[in-house]
């Protein structure tokens, strides 16, 4: 049995075919809910922003008019489901999401140390204004180009050249600031020796 | 920060599985609005001749199949269920090799030193990363459930303290890329900790000068402590605070200190007086002693008799194994002419190689290799054939010493505490010296290692790893073996016109009476070739925060004039022993009431790495100890300070430190989100 490409899937889609629709936004959903899991951080809050991709989706897939932008049109799509449930929601909850989650997935990767800075540059990644934090996800969580990164948010590549840019300068000097405080009541410093 | 890395983080986020019921529920709701889009289409443009011919093209097609879109939606869902699960359990076996693992490696191999070393510890765990794909590709291809099944937690527990005991080799837990391991290891409370015996004591209070004006303890060249707390960070969770003895910790590190010019004097202490990190107002009076090294060629020879424990406790990698792995580093630091011996005790005890010159290397290495462990633990009457080998090869030239390797209990023969160390002492009185090794972990009593070391005038150390036993058997290998100087006590008499307060951080198992220190018969700790010693005081100047009130009466008595010394916070006494002498002897300083201010010389940037390193170290072991006199004081300020006076650091001890800080951090921070 050989699968039915995913160029074919959305042309039936587009036709209407019920069947091929079915057995894209199937294929699909695990992408999508992966991406608002990124954005959401939190399980609960990215079934709900999926599911409603998913109808988006059915809305959707007959204007979409060149296949091959299925992949940022995806994204969109996902991104402007999260955007209308944080409106709904009243609030971005993520810092707390990202402390919910976190226990309990502890150390998987390795050890609890790089965990840790793993956590660290998360919260920071997570605090970026939202124009920053947006690029920095698509590029470095989703793997996206800089041009594709640009389809998705609807803004020009150089904008997101900038972003990512002005992105990982602020995160740069957070991450300095935590490492690098004075010393606390006046110890000596290092910089008065030879 | 680089992309890269960046990238690293965002990828290692892990998703967790979306709910099936959820994914059922979209997909229908998707498909009932796509079904509702196309009705509405099919409205809209009714008339239209392409529109039409479209729609009802694809009406028919739908209707028909309606009643079996459940049946389909149903099946579909369960194979991407499947398929979901292979993708998000495979990308968590992938991200650990490709992410962090890497990192993490980079650290340990620094830290561990020797290629050989390296091989070892990164091989293997490869290996073991292998294994769990395989395991998992396993699974799959025979078709059983990819996703990790949650082991019921009581045997989970089991399974995992078994190991730990039995065939888990050391670090295996802390870095093992292994999913259910590493979930259960970080939950506190379940391991086998209670059983590894520490003496009780509670932190140094603080003291009144105008009350209590000296203070007295002997040294303490001991790092046992510091290496069982860093087992227990490793492994995800904060040592038990009595094992945290803080002198320790600070005295695992080495120091510049200066070297005294002449060995007539055997060592020469350095006064720094710094501001508190942790107290504002408050300050640090830092003692820094450093024991002349012995040249290589005038090193005594040694006449060493290793007493091995081989009971079934021993059974374990982390024990006999790496027991037999320490002591063919050591044979490889001895020169041709001293002389090995080894008994075993377990059940009985045996002499399993006479004493044999370090040059028949070959026939102590099988003696080693034939070593198994099994049997009951009969310490005392291995440790009478020890001594009795000991003494039937006694040189009163060499250094003489039983060097006792044991995971814990002395279960037959005297078990009283009180005879053993009697007897220890008796045998230190004719020459014979003991140090102890200890190994493993759960059953360990750390007492009993402590009081028979310090009675036989010999070192406790614990090693954990490879790397541990080198540091104490290889590179310490002469302090370890040839002490200079014995019976070593510190008195500080602190100056009531310029110190109210004081409070000595660390040495609480090793204090001594005021009139111990000039009795020469009480005996104290002994200072091997090279060995350095840290106290440090903490110390309120007058007028400074105190944490006492001044008693109505002493107010009274403050106007007495007592300014001779006034540029003087205390005066410093140490006294000690030669190693074949019974008399001591004297060596004071004066502290002064100055702050050290660095200088542009490599002298004072010594003197500021060794401070600074050495509070980073005290703040830390004070924080362990629940942080009572430290404020707010934290990890990420014991980092800076840490990071600050790294130094060199050729074997990486430092940087080791520093990451077991951040480890710390993380197990305290889970300890504390723990229900």
């Amino acid at each position: 049995m050989t699968e039915p490409e995913e160029w074919e899937l959305i042309g039936l889609a587009r036709e209407g075919d019920s069947r091929a629709f079915e057995a894209l936004v199937t294929r699909y959903y695990e992408t999508m809910y992966a991406i608002a899991y990124k954005w959401t951080r939190n399980a609960a809050d990215a079934e709900d922003v999926t599911q409603n991709a998913c109808i988006r989706f059915a809305r959707g897939i007959g204007s979409l008019n060149n296949p091959a932008l299925f992949r940022t049109w995806l994204y969109r799509l996902v991104l402007n489901a999260v955007r209308d449930f944080q409106r709904q929601v009243g609030r971005i909850h993520l810092h707390e999401a990202a402390e919910e989650t976190a226990p309990q997935q502890p150390g998987t990767d390795a050890s609890p140390e790089s965990a840790l800075y793993a956590k660290e540059i998360l919260a920071e990644v997570y605090a970026l204004p939202e124009k920053e934090r947006d690029a920095v996800l698509l590029v470095f969580g989703g793997d996206l180009s800089h041009g594709e990164a640009a389809q998705v948010l609807r803004v020009a590549e150089s904008t997101v050249s900038w972003r990512i840019h002005s992105a990982r300068k602020r995160l740069v000097k957070k991450m300095e600031g935590k490492n690098s405080r004075r010393p606390c009541h006046g110890w000596p410093r290092p910089e008065n020796r030879a | 920060m680089d992309g890269r890395d960046l990238k690293t983080v965002l990828e290692n986020v892990k998703t967790p599985p979306p709910g099936e019921n959820a994914r059922k529920r979209a997909v229908n709701l998707a498909l009932a609005e796509f079904e509702r889009t196309q009705r509405e289409k099919e409205k809209n443009f009714k008339g239209s001749g392409i529109a039409s011919r479209l729609t009802g093209m694809t009406a028919q097609k739908r209707r028909d199949p309606m009643k079996k879109k459940y049946v389909y939606g149903g099946l579909a869902t369960a194979m991407v269920v499947v398929l979901a699960a292979t993708v998000s359990f495979q990308q968590l076996l992938e991200n650990p090799k490709g992410g962090f693992t890497a990192e993490l490696t980079k650290v340990d191999l620094s830290v561990a030193g020797t290629p050989a070393d390296e091989n070892v510890s990164a091989s293997y765990r490869l290996r073991m990363a292998e294994a769990d794909v395989t395991r998992v590709e396993e699974a799959l291809r025979t078709g059983q459930s990819a996703l990790p099944t949650p082991m019921p937690q009581k045997e989970m527990a089991a399974n995992t303290a078994g190991r730990s005991a039995t065939e888990m080799p050391q670090n295996f837990v802390a870095t093992a890329p292994s999913v259910v391991m590493d979930d259960t290891v970080l939950q506190p409370g379940y391991q086998d900790i209670g059983r590894d015996q520490f003496e009780n004591f509670e932190e140094n209070p603080v003291k009144v000068v105008r009350e209590e004006p000296v203070s007295t303890f002997s040294v303490d060249v001991d790092t046992a402590s510091y290496a069982f707390v860093r087992r227990q960070i490793n492994n995800g969770v904060l040592p038990q605070k009595d094992a945290v003895r803080i002198e320790e910790m600070i005295n695992y590190f080495d120091y510049d200190y200066p070297l005294p010019e002449t060995k007539e004097e055997p060592f020469k202490p350095t006064v720094t007086v710094v501001p508190s990190p942790w107290a504002e107002g408050r300050k640090l009076v830092h003692i820094g002693i450093k024991g002349y090294d012995i040249a290589p060629d005038e090193k005594p020879k040694s006449n060493l008799v290793f007493l091995l424990d081989v009971s079934g406790s021993m059974n374990a990698p982390d024990k006999l194994p790496l027991l037999k792995n320490s002591f063919k580093l050591l044979l490889e630091t001895l020169g041709p002419d001293d002389t090995v011996a080894i008994v075993t005790y377990a059940g009985n005890a045996g002499t399993v190689l006479e004493p044999t010159k370090a040059s028949e290397k070959a026939k102590i290495m099988s003696a080693l290799e034939n070593l198994n462990a099994g049997g009951a633990t009969a310490g005392a009457e291995g440790i009478r054939q020890a001594y009795g080998l000991a003494k039937s090869s006694f040189d009163k030239d060499a250094v003489n010493r039983v060097i006792l390797a044991t995971d814990g209990d002395f279960n037959v023969g005297i078990t009283n505490r009180e005879e053993l160390k009697d007897f220890v002492e008796r045998e230190r009185m004719s020459g014979i010296f003991l140090s102890v090794l200890g190994f493993g972990q759960g059953n360990l009593n750390d007492h009993m290692m402590q009081t028979l070391a310090q009675n036989g005038n010999g070192v406790a150390a614990y090693i954990d790893t490879l790397s541990e036993a080198r540091k104490v058997l290889v590179e310490e290998a002469s302090s370890t073996l040839f002490p200079i100087a014995k019976d070593v006590k510190i008195q500080v008499e602190f100056n009531p016109a310029t110190v109210a307060e004081y409070r000595l951080i660390g040495y609480e198992t090793r204090a001594l009476n005021r009139e111990d220190f000039n009795n020469d018969a009480v005996d104290a700790g002994d200072i091997g070739a090279g060995h350095t010693v840290t106290a440090i005081y903490e110390i309120t100047p007058v007028g400074g925060p105190r944490t006492m009130d001044e008693t109505r009466y002493a107010q009274a008595e403050e106007h007495k004039a007592d300014t001779d010394f006034g540029d003087e916070y205390g005066f410093l006494k140490i006294r000690y022993k030669n190693p074949d002498s019974d008399t001591s002897k004297l060596i004071t300083t004066p502290i002064p009431a100055k702050e050290f201010s660095p200088q542009r010389n490599e002298r004072s940037a010594t003197q500021w790495r060794n401070t600074t390193w050495s509070t980073a170290v005290a703040g830390f072991g004070q924080i362990l100890k629940g942080g009572k006199y430290t404020g707010d004081f934290s990890y990420d300020d014991v980092i800076e300070l840490a990071q600050s006076a790294k130094g060199d650091d050729p074997f990486g001890y430092r940087a080791e430190f520093i990451n077991l800080v951040r480890l710390a951090k993380s197990a305290a921070a889970m300890e504390k989100n723990a229900p």
